[in-house]
């Protein structure tokens, strides 16, 4: 998993929660690289699990809402770091549905080593968008995040609604409706 | 505190962070950096091909001009009416002249003369009708003189409908008239060679067009009209017109749409035609620059070499099947023994097939190592050229072998090397076998003959030691006064048993001499006196016979000769014997004759001839082989059939020669030829002096020396009937033991004895100190054969007698050795033997009846008158007085007869009969000695038969 992912986590944690908490986080998670993250590293994605673990036991929030919650951040995040790519999509729809072709392909360009999910993109009609999440991480809602984020970013309201087409969450169904 | 440490961790993990994406970056910048240097080289590449890229262009642009530049022909420009306006610089190089000397001029100045009107026309109508450009090509005249040859373009420059000028580019193409005129004469000497071959050639267009075309081929196609006139025509359907000609028209047809289709060369097709004509056929399709452009048709007539050939493959077929039949298997061989060529046969011999034997080495293949050595030895003959042949065995391909007459010849190429050679193979398995079989069979043969010989020779020996006995008990029994009828047996007995024991002589003899183991004896004898011997012996013999046996010598016959007399002796009695067997009456003459004398040697010719039954003439050749009797069939006379045979290799075993001469019932001549030395010693009978025995028979003594008991009993019976006393020796040895305790007056001594042999015993009694080391010593031999009685001889015996010996022999052996006057009387063997009726009481009953008085008066008065006068025989021998023997014997005779002693009487007559024809003293003794025992037995039994009457 990419160092940002984990330096971006640990921003928002400190935000909500104050550094001591992240202090908690990563002195009490099961940590192989000792907690110390740089946005352009690589690590175990099982060190993000365990991040999240520990602070679900502190927060007491759950993981799902904790990773909504992280996803929405993280896109605003990605506005700001990565605007040259998302301001080439004029609406959600169409950022949405580039995703996989193009912004998928554009980040594997600069971090070849990155471990992206996969997205079917469906579009039965010009208000609804099926996506299709697949992903061994199961990090669906982090997924679900970044979508509501997408959504705000374009000032776009929509329902979205997630089906789980796999019990350990590897595929999920998104339907976005306008 | 606790944000304190807080805080702390923070910063520390801060700083790991940052030190960490550091390192990253390091390594990023590092790729970058390796990929910007490869950016760098990649640019500097680009830069260099465009480099490159520019100098090739400078390059070929430069080219290009030079081109331009070096353009060769010759451009110019010409005013309608034909002068030069404009001409560029080339026409110096080209033509000589430089452009001002010709500008100004007319252009046909330059054309060779006779152009230039032909010339003038062309371009005045180019001209005239404006067409726009025109190709012509002419002669000029260069500068120097010369003639070049130009071909030009010209172009029209109209302007609004007018000629304003013509613009010419005209190149020098001299060399390319040249090449065609070359080329029009090759072409013309070509076809002109074609038309003339002796081959039908036909050059048609890829459209089938004829193009050349010749006689010949019209002549072996029967096509009527003139090659010339055939140029041109359409030869798509000639196929089909001339296909009749052949025997096979639909696949002449056939072939020729084949090969036009396939358009590949095909050559010497054979072709039969209908008139027995045979074509070879070429097809060769014409390409230029890879186009089809036509094709030849060659048709060659063969015919002649086609019978050739064919009558060669014929030969060959010939030949061919001629060694497959002939049961010789041949190969061929390359100089390393290695199979080139094997023939059907061979292949059939050795059970391979040809395809296994190629490239193989044969003797590897073939040959037993035992065999290796011949083979090698014949290979090197035949590498000096020379062909051999020999006989080897060969393995065939089951392992088994065969015997074979192996030939080989070498292989010589065209220039006489040798390259290989040609192995002919006969099979003589089968001879091979049947001599093996015949060589073990005269094998098995000889040894049978061997030992049939060495049986004979055994059984002969054997069979003469109990024959010995047989004949002497013979002897002995006429002795016990058998009554007639036993007599008569006894007779048969005892010429049954000589006859058995003269054959077995023969035998022993031949064995002897085809064995070769009879020596010549070379010493001094009385030839003279052999000659008369031998004629006194027969005259005995024949006394009863009215044979006359006649003896002349050559008057320079004498004294003594060297030679083998016992021998001879044998030789003369064979032949003499003969002829008196076959002869019924008449005579047999010996003739002696010194036929020719040169320092040493004379030759003495012996001659006997008879009036006998004669031989046959075809039968003559006969009479010499072993076993074969021409006895005419029925003839009282039995043989061996062994006796000539012999007599014959004795006389040549002496350097002689015996021949024949015989005419059918006239009689027979046999000549044999002997070569004697003369001899200048007197003969001299033994080294030593014999001394005479005792002459009272009463007191001498003889030791008689015999291993076999009935020989002993014979030897002793006769011995006790003439009251000789004597000691006998089983053996050798002791006899020579009692040669040391007594003295003998004679010995007789067997010859094969066990211990020690009559000759080591008689050569120990000579040499040894002994009582009787000068007493006369008789061999009694068992065998007739020659060589043991010169051996006898040789041993220091005086003298032998052949078992069986008669009485009579007996006795005279030993009067001749005691010298004694008062003998007793002898048995003659060839006489009749005294018996108890030696009185013929028949003879007295014809003569007197029963009238016994005057019996008895008769024999009182014999024995008163005639009894006394027998004494007087003695007397009249002693003295030779023949005559008065003659007559007293004539006077005696008939007072036998009158007492009835016949035989007596008989034997009177052979007296009378003697004494007239001038006898020898010793045949008339005998005669004497025989009348004067049975004289003694007579007398008794007369006075015995005078007291009977008188009772």
């Amino acid at each position: 998993m990419k160092g940002i992912v984990f330096t971006e986590f640990l921003d928002m944690v400190e935000q909500n929660f104050g550094y001591e908490m992240v202090d908690t986080l990563l002195n009490e998670s099961e940590l192989p690289s000792g907690g110390i993250y740089t946005s352009i590293g690589t690590y175990n994605h099982q060190e993000m699990v365990n991040l999240l673990v520990t602070l679900n036991m502190r927060t007491k929030t759950p993981i799902s809402q904790l990773l909504r919650t992280f996803g929405r951040y993280l896109f605003q995040r990605f506005t700001k770091i990565y605007s040259h790519l998302i301001d080439e999509a004029p609406d959600a729809f169409s950022f949405l549905g580039s995703i996989h072709n193009y912004i998928h392909v554009e980040v594997r360009k600069l971090y070849p080593d990155a471990e992206l999910p996969h997205f079917d993109i469906e579009q039965p009609n010009a208000n609804t968008l099926v996506m299709h999440y697949s992903s061994v991480r199961s990090m669906g809602d982090l997924a679900y995040g970044l979508i509501e984020g997408a959504m705000k970013h374009y000032g776009e309201t929509a329902t979205i609604t997630q089906e789980l087409l796999q019990e350990d969450g590897s595929q999920i169904k998104f339907v976005i409706e306008k | 505190m606790q944000d304190i440490e807080i805080l702390q961790r923070r910063v520390e993990r801060e700083r790991k962070a940052r030190l960490q994406a550091e390192a990253i970056l390091e390594e990023k910048a590092l790729q970058l950096y390796q990929v910007n240097e490869q950016l760098r080289l990649l640019n500097e590449n680009l830069e260099q091909q465009v480099i490159e890229g520019g100098a090739k262009l400078q390059k070929s642009e430069k080219r290009y001009r030079q081109l331009i530049e070096s353009v060769q022909d010759i451009i110019y420009k010409i005013s309608p009416t034909g002068y030069f306006t404009f001409v560029n610089p080339v026409v110096e190089q080209r033509l000589g002249y430089c452009p001002d000397e010709i500008i100004g001029h007319h252009f046909t100045e330059l054309v060779v003369p006779e152009y230039r009107e032909k010339l003038v026309n062309f371009y005045w109508e180019m001209v005239h009708f404006q067409k726009e450009s025109t190709y012509n090509d002419f002669p000029v005249y260069k500068k120097n003189g010369e003639i070049a040859w130009i071909g030009q373009t010209v172009r029209l420059i109209e302007i609004e409908g007018n000629v304003v000028e013509l613009v010419a580019v005209a190149r020098d193409i001299t060399e390319q008239v040249a090449t065609d005129d070359a080329l029009r004469t090759t072409q013309t000497r070509l076809s002109t060679l074609i038309t003339n071959l002796q081959k039908g050639v036909l050059v048609e267009d890829e459209n089938r067009k004829i193009i050349l075309v010749n006689q010949l081929f019209c002549d072996l196609f029967e096509i009527p009209a003139p090659a010339e006139t055939l140029i041109g025509i359409d030869c798509s359907q000639s196929a089909e017109q001339s296909k009749y000609l052949f025997i096979n028209p639909e696949e002449f047809a056939k072939q020729i749409n084949d090969l036009l289709a396939k358009q590949e060369i095909c050559i010497n097709e054979e072709l039969h035609m209908v008139n027995g004509r045979i074509l070879e056929r070429d097809y060769i399709p014409i390409f230029l620059e890879g186009q089809y452009r036509g094709h030849l048709w060659k048709y060659a007539d063969v015919t002649e070499q086609f019978l050739a050939r064919e009558q060669i493959r014929k030969s060959e077929e010939k030949y061919r099947g001629i060694m497959n039949n002939m049961e010789l298997g041949l190969i061929e061989v390359d100089k390393e023994d290695r199979i080139v060529r094997a023939y059907d046969r061979f292949c059939l011999m050795m059970g391979y097939t040809e395809e296994e034997l190629i490239g193989k080495g044969a003797s590897d293949l073939f040959l037993p190592p035992e065999f290796r050595g011949i083979f090698e030895q014949h290979q090197s003959i035949r590498s000096e050229g020379r062909a051999t042949s020999y006989e080897v065995q060969m393995m065939k391909k089951d392992g088994s072998r065969i015997w074979v007459i192996l030939s080989g010849a070498p292989i010589m190429d065209e220039h006489g090397n040798i390259v290989g050679s040609m192995g002919i193979h006969y099979d003589i398995s089968a001879r091979k076998h049947l001599e093996q079989e015949l060589a073990l069979a005269k094998e098995i043969a000889e040894e049978a003959r061997q030992a049939e010989k060495q049986f004979l020779a055994n059984m002969s020996h054997e069979i003469r030691t109990p024959l010995n006995a047989i004949i002497g008990m013979t002897h002995l029994l006429f002795d016990t006064r058998p009554s007639k009828q036993q007599y008569e047996y006894l007779d048969i007995l005892k010429s049954s048993a000589d006859f058995l024991h003269s054959l077995i002589s023969d035998l022993l003899d031949m064995a002897k001499i085809e064995a070769g183991r009879i020596e010549v004896q070379n010493h001094p004898f009385d030839l003279v006196g052999l000659l008369r011997t031998t004629q006194r012996v027969f005259q005995i013999k024949l006394e009863n016979r009215p044979i006359e046996l006649d003896l002349m010598i050559d008057g320079r016959i004498s004294g003594n000769y060297l030679g083998d007399d016992v021998m001879l002796n044998q030789i003369l009695l064979n032949i003499i014997g003969n002829a008196e067997k076959f002869t019924e009456e008449g005579t047999i003459e010996m003739t002696v004759k010194l036929k020719k004398e040169d320092n040493e040697t004379c030759w003495i010719e012996f001659k006997i001839a008879d009036t006998g039954i004669g031989i046959p003439k075809e039968k003559l050749e006969l009479i010499f082989q072993k076993f074969k009797q021409v006895n005419p069939q029925g003839h009282k006379h039995k043989g061996t059939g062994l006796g000539l045979s012999i007599t014959k290799q004795l006389v040549e075993l002496q350097g002689g020669t015996l021949t024949v001469k015989s005419y059918e019932g006239e009689g027979t001549t046999f000549t044999f030829t002997l070569p004697f030395q003369k001899s200048d010693t007197e003969i001299v009978k033994n080294d030593y002096t014999i001394e005479d025995g005792t002459a009272n028979l009463e007191l001498c003594n003889l030791l008689v020396v015999e291993d076999n008991i009935m020989n002993q009993r014979y030897i002793s019976g006769l011995l006790n009937k003439w009251n000789i006393p004597f000691t006998i020796a089983i053996d050798g040895r002791k006899a020579v033991e009692q040669a040391h305790k007594q003295h003998f007056d004679i010995i007789l001594m067997d010859i094969q004895m066990p211990n020690m042999d009559g000759y080591e015993a008689t050569l120990t009694i000579r040499n040894t100190n002994n009582l009787n080391q000068n007493t006369p010593i008789v061999a009694l031999t068992a065998s007739a054969m020659i060589d043991q009685k010169n051996k006898t001889k040789s041993v220091g015996m005086n003298d032998f007698i052949t078992k069986p010996f008669t009485p009579s022999q007996l006795l005279s052996v030993i009067q001749k050795f005691l010298k004694v006057e008062n003998l007793p009387t002898p048995t003659p063997v060839s006489l009749p033997e005294p018996t108890s009726t030696l009185l013929d009481f028949s003879r007295l009953k014809e003569l007197y009846g029963d009238d016994n008085e005057y019996i008895l008066d008769m024999m009182e008065t014999f024995l008163t008158d005639a009894l006394p006068d027998f004494s007087e025989f003695q007397a009249l021998i002693n003295t030779n007085d023949w005559v008065t023997l003659s007559k007293l014997a004539h006077r005696l005779k008939p007072s036998l007869g009158m007492v009835g002693l016949t035989d007596l009487e008989k034997t009177m007559a052979e007296i009378e009969n003697q004494a007239r024809k001038q006898p020898e003293a010793e045949s008339l003794q005998l005669l004497l000695n025989h009348v004067n025992t049975q004289l003694e037995t007579g007398v008794k039994e007369i006075k015995r038969e005078i007291e009977k009457l008188k009772l």
